[in-house]
């Protein structure tokens, strides 16, 4: 994972310096005629600039990094950051730690067992389905 | 002793009322008029399947069930490896959305209201919601699929966990509901666009299926969804580039017009207007669109004036 984080980051530096070349390189006859993209406009309008776009890129080797590190198999890993748009990436990067991960109904633990059993009869939370 | 037990009894009473304050009293939604009067007064979608969690699996679960709903051919088993972090032993939710796309299926978010819950139910779209099942204090999250209310007694109907038919009143529902801020999303085949889905959320939904699998696969949910908003300026705009990316430059050129047409600020919708007619080998008509682009400030302003000053 390492390396490929090393290999992505090259690339990405030499990528920035050689879109930001042909400004001067460039023949003056020929401009690019690449139309602007919908997800760059989308980005322009949350306030994202290119340049936080590429850091993002990098961001996707560390969600992978740090997936692997939570047991994500490797034949998956790489299918499954790609899937993710760039917000979603950046959200995943940002904050792995503090999403919510739905688990679904298990023992809670003893302590808080009481305290629950209450607010299931008081309709606030729904743990033990024989409440009803 | 007497007094032992009254003192029992207020603190007893005490950390009722504590715990009410602290998890916000459940309380039942109430519907707006409108919505009351619209919907029928039961729905129920029979013909989602079913599958149990096991273990922690209750992501994987919840995708398996509105996937094959949708048409996907897929199974719990296969989805757990695409979803599930054994570390976490659960599911977040920008891979629940993406895992769908990958799939081939829009993930839709939808509007974090009782009434929009409810509309999708009606129009026959099953939600995956995300619910906090305990309290804010012992999270326990969960994923579950709603697939029908009942107005008559207030109750809601899930799959969920083990249970085939989960069925609990709207205000015990929307407590562990509220807790994850209302989050749920609907799932729905490229090309068409549920009901009830916000302008915002259709374009989220539908330029991250596209950043996946391109703009030519993403066509037709773009037409859906100009279709659905018409005067939407940035939905007729990505109809245009998926046009181009089709190979069909005309129909094009007409979705980036009908763009600035809705929104005479949209300066990258003149930029590529005149891009386009520049590749067309139509200068006039370039030069037109460009300068407009240029006469607009922003991001797109620079470029628009760099190819202006180059012809």
């Amino acid at each position: 994972m390492k390396n490929i984080r090393a290999y992505l980051s090259t690339l990405l530096i030499a990528a920035l310096v050689i879109t930001s070349l042909p400004v001067a390189a460039a023949p003056a006859a020929s401009p690019s005629t690449d139309l602007v993209s919908t997800q760059s406009v989308l980005a322009n309008d949350s306030g994202l600039a290119d340049r936080e776009r590429i850091h993002q890129l990098l961001n996707r080797a560390d969600i992978q990094d740090e997936l692997v590190k939570q047991g994500v198999d490797l034949d998956e890993v790489e299918a499954r950051v790609a899937a993710l748009s760039d917000a979603e990436a950046q959200q995943m990067a940002n904050q792995l730690e503090e999403l919510p991960a739905g688990a679904g109904v298990i023992g809670a633990l003893f302590a808080v067992f009481v305290i629950l059993l209450v607010t299931d009869i008081l309709g606030l939370t729904d743990v033990y389905p024989f409440t009803r | 002793m007497a007094t032992i037990y009254r003192f029992q009894n207020a603190r007893l009473a005490g950390v009722l009322l504590l715990l009410c304050l602290l998890s916000a009293c459940a309380s039942t939604p109430s519907l707006r008029d409108t919505t009351e009067q619209q919907l029928p007064r039961q729905s129920e979608l029979a013909d989602v399947p079913f599958y149990a969690q096991t273990e922690y699996q209750c992501g994987p679960a919840a995708l398996a069930m509105v996937l094959t709903h949708q048409g996907v051919d897929t199974d719990v088993e296969t989805l757990i490896p695409q979803v599930f972090i054994p570390g976490r032993e659960g599911s977040v939710q920008p891979e629940m959305l993406a895992t769908v796309r990958r799939h081939e299926r829009l993930a839709l978010p939808i509007r974090g209201t009782f009434d929009d819950l409810l509309k999708h139910l009606a129009a026959g779209d099953p939600v995956v919601v995300m619910q906090n099942l305990s309290l804010p204090a012992f999270p326990m999250w969960h994923y579950a699929v709603a697939i029908g209310y009942n107005l008559d007694d207030d109750s809601i109907t899930l799959r969920s966990g083990e249970i085939e038919r989960h069925t609990i009143a709207f205000s015990r529902f929307d407590a562990t509901w509220a807790r994850t801020d209302r989050w749920g999303f609907v799932v729905a085949k490229p090309g068409t666009l549920p009901e009830g889905i916000t302008a915002h959320n259709a374009l989220t939904g539908i330029s991250a299926y596209e950043e996946l699998h391109g703009p030519k696969a993403t066509l037709s949910s773009w037409q859906a969804m100009v279709e659905r908003y018409p005067g939407h300026a940035l939905a007729q705009f990505a109809l245009g580039n998926a046009y181009y990316a089709d190979e069909q430059p005309d129909k094009a050129l007409s979705a980036f017009q009908s763009a600035t047409r809705n929104d005479p600020e949209m300066g990258a919708a003149w930029l590529n207007i005149g891009l386009l007619q520049l590749q067309q080998n139509q200068p006039d008509a370039a030069r037109q669109a460009l300068t407009q682009a240029a006469s607009i400030e922003g991001s797109w302003q620079a470029r628009a004036q760099e190819l202006l000053g180059q012809r």
